[in-house]
């Protein structure tokens, strides 16, 4: 077993933590197993989610690759992909709500109030705690900067009002980042704080979103009047758009390392093992997959030399919405019971899992979006 | 100086010392690849510096539409090294033609005295390029590709089949890495033509780089660079340990969106990028032909699509790459 003191674990190098880890997936634990399993009812899946986050926390592999005063053993994200991959690879074919340790984790560790941190990051990280973030608004899609929720200073914090929209899995969640006015709605991105908010709160109501693919994962959120303490701020006061652009910057490298693991083990579990499955469109998808795994590993690369991603790490979101839907277009090809409807507990998941590739290219920052990024700031066309 | 810096300032000489020669002025292709001392890099190839370097030279070579003749000699490295031989030798690159059969090419111009051919069941030999034919292929631009004939009886064994395996993996994991790079360069060139003619060219009144239209073909054809070279990256930095077919991946992907991003660039320029008179059709036609060597990118694919189906391999670049 791994040590889970962080004296010993600072011995435990990645190499050294992918073996440890491997060793252990070899003994097929039952949470493993049950993780890799086609489960097609969504809220059981998250249940699944929890109880293997609680697994590897108490056998402490997801602990490696996060600070000591958030609860981790220290390491780096070398760690962190080691696991990925190795569930990945296990048969593990997503994280669902869990998506967020690669996306709003790395930014809440790094920005957010060191006492709230440290108490709930190890929370969440052993699937005890959900998180969800409030960006979008009815009226704030691709314009981020024109959101309308407000915060307003009341005593020793703020009270906030609004709605969000298309927050991921504010159902499940205990906490939501959420994303609100602090200055003029004339101020854009200059006047926008981030502001933890406790999704159990007075004044606080989350109504689920039912999808195309027959889930409930995103959910409108509306906050009537609810109060947030002033030590439950990201950032700083009117540093909320650095916040965002942390987060985005995270999903455009850790987080698109992240994903191609599992699209990987898609690929092969249900494109590959069936035998319509037209030969080209599997290699395409390899070809797209690789090019979306060798653009985040430069991602990864800059994230650990400190750096913030530039505009030309929209390359990095625009290939992995790419590779997610080739995956899914090759498995599609390959099993045309898909495309008929669904018969089963697996065609239930597959469809929910191909319908879902669909919208990759609209959250997160909009592919259309993402192609006038490198057109402004990369190209610099007019 | 960090590895990336060096390998990208010898990027910079490169095309520099090559865009001299495209333009008309100074000496040939490989009269550069002397002074740069590129030579000698191919059989450094275990030193990620030298490496770096000699794969920079293809992109630059891409980028400035050169002429030169760097991989004969590349692909040639690993059998000499094998054989314990040295010297001037060229590899040839055989192909099937639909019509020809079995064809062979020698990519650029060469100075070498013996030609290099491996026959995959027969083994490798060398053929005193004294004895051999020449006939150019007609490809618009600066890039010299020759079908090579030759007597099967000048031939004299270099390594029998069973010794060939082992340096032919490695002749065209280099060769497919280094053809991805002068593709990246080729598809960059394409591109730069197209991003500055949508800053200039006017219609309705505005440059048309101002219509989300034509910039999102741009960005377009800027990701399909981008990606193809960050895999021909991850290669290049893994060559001496490469996950399986990953060679074939990194080429595939190179042929595909070269082929992609000239499409997108002759779009974005509209007529003018259809004519003699435009640079466009050189790196357009650079990249079919580059495309067509050592596995197309049509071929390859498909190939690679066989494999995950009857293999279906283990997640095993992710933590290579990263590891790297």
């Amino acid at each position: 077993m791994l040590p889970t003191t962080p004296d010993a674990a600072a011995a435990v190098d990645p190499a050294a933590f992918a073996a440890e880890l491997e060793a252990w997936l070899q003994t097929r634990p039952p949470a493993v197993v049950r993780a890799s399993e086609h489960v097609a009812d969504y809220p059981t899946r998250v249940r699944i989610m929890q109880d293997l986050m609680q697994v590897l926390w108490d056998e402490g592999f997801v602990r490696y690759g996060w600070p000591v005063e958030v609860g981790g053993l220290g390491g780096s994200f070398l760690h962190r992909a080691a696991m990925w991959e190795g569930l990945a690879r296990h048969g593990v074919l997503g994280m669902n709500l869990f998506e967020h340790v690669e996306v709003l984790l790395p930014t809440l560790v790094e920005l957010g109030p060191p006492d709230f941190t440290a108490e709930h990051v190890p929370l969440y990280l052993s699937g005890q705690e959900i998180w969800s973030q409030g960006f979008s608004e009815p009226g704030a899609g691709s314009d981020l900067a024109a959101l309308r929720t407000k915060a307003v200073a009341d005593g020793d914090g703020y009270r906030i009002s609004g709605q969000k929209i298309w927050t991921s899995w504010s159902v499940w969640a205990d906490w939501c980042c959420v994303l609100a006015r602090t200055g003029t709605t004339e101020s854009r991105h200059r006047g926008i704080t981030a502001f933890i908010v406790k999704l159990s709160d007075p004044g606080v109501e989350v109504r689920g979103i039912w999808q195309a693919n027959g889930n409930e994962e995103l959910a409108e959120v509306f906050f009537d009047d609810v109060f947030v303490p002033a030590d439950r701020i990201v950032g700083e006061l009117d540093g909320g758009w650095r916040v965002a652009m942390h987060i985005l910057s995270h999903e455009r490298g850790t987080f698109a390392w992240f994903r191609h693991n599992f699209l990987y083990q898609q690929l092969i579990e249900f494109g590959a093992s069936s035998e319509d499955a037209p030969e080209f469109l599997l290699g395409d998808a390899l070809l797209d997959l690789v090019a979306a795994t060798a653009c985040s590993a430069n991602g990864v690369k800059e994230h650990a030399a400190g750096e913030i991603l530039g505009p030309r790490a929209c390359t990095n979101k625009l290939m992995l919405c790419t590779a997610e839907q080739s995956v899914q277009d090759a498995i599609l090809a390959g099993d045309v019971d898909l495309a008929v409807g669904v018969q089963d507990e697996l065609t239930d998941l597959m469809r929910q899992e191909y319908l879902f590739s669909r919208i990759v290219t609209v959250y997160g920052g909009s592919q259309q979006m993402q192609l006038e990024t490198i057109a402004k700031q990369v190209l610099k066309l007019p | 100086m960090t590895v990336n810096e060096t390998v990208e300032e010898f990027f910079l000489v490169c095309r520099q010392a090559l865009a001299a020669v495209s333009e008309g002025s100074g000496e040939g292709g490989n009269e550069v690849l002397t002074q740069l001392g590129w030579w000698e890099l191919p059989a450094a190839f275990d030193d990620p510096e030298a490496r770096g370097a000699m794969f920079a030279l293809f992109r630059a070579a891409g980028r400035e539409n050169a002429d030169v003749g760097a991989l004969p000699a590349l692909l040639a490295a690993p059998y000499l090294d094998d054989a314990n031989a040295s010297g001037a030798v060229a590899a040839a690159i055989t192909r099937r033609s639909l019509r020809r059969g079995s064809v062979h090419t020698l990519v650029g111009p060469t100075d070498a005295q013996l030609l290099l051919v491996d026959t995959p069941g027969k083994g490798v030999a060398l053929v005193p390029m004294s004895g051999v034919e020449f006939a150019s292929v007609d490809i618009p631009g600066r890039l010299t590709l020759r079908e090579v004939t030759f007597d099967p009886a000048s031939a004299e064994p270099l390594l029998d089949e069973a010794a060939a395996r082992d340096a032919r993996a490695r002749s065209l994991y280099a060769g497919r890495v280094a053809l991805a790079f002068d593709l990246v360069g080729t598809a960059e060139a394409a591109m730069d033509l197209a991003v500055e003619y949508a800053k200039v060219r006017e219609q309705f009144g505005v440059p048309i780089g101002t219509f989300q239209a034509v910039r999102h073909i741009l960005a377009w054809g800027f990701t399909d660079c981008a990606s193809a070279a960050s895999a021909a990256e991850l290669a290049r930095d893994l060559a001496l340990d490469p996950p399986e077919r990953l060679g074939e991946v990194t080429k595939a992907l190179a042929g595909r969106n070269a082929r992609r991003a000239c499409q997108r660039s002759l779009q974005a320029l509209g007529g003018i990028g259809f004519t003699q008179e435009h640079d466009h059709h050189l790196s357009y036609s650079r990249a079919l032909a580059l495309d067509s060597l050592l596995g197309t990118s049509a071929q390859l694919t498909r190939e690679l699509g066989t494999w995950l189906k009857a293999e279906q391999p283990e997640l095993g670049y992710a933590s290579r790459a990263l590891f790297a």
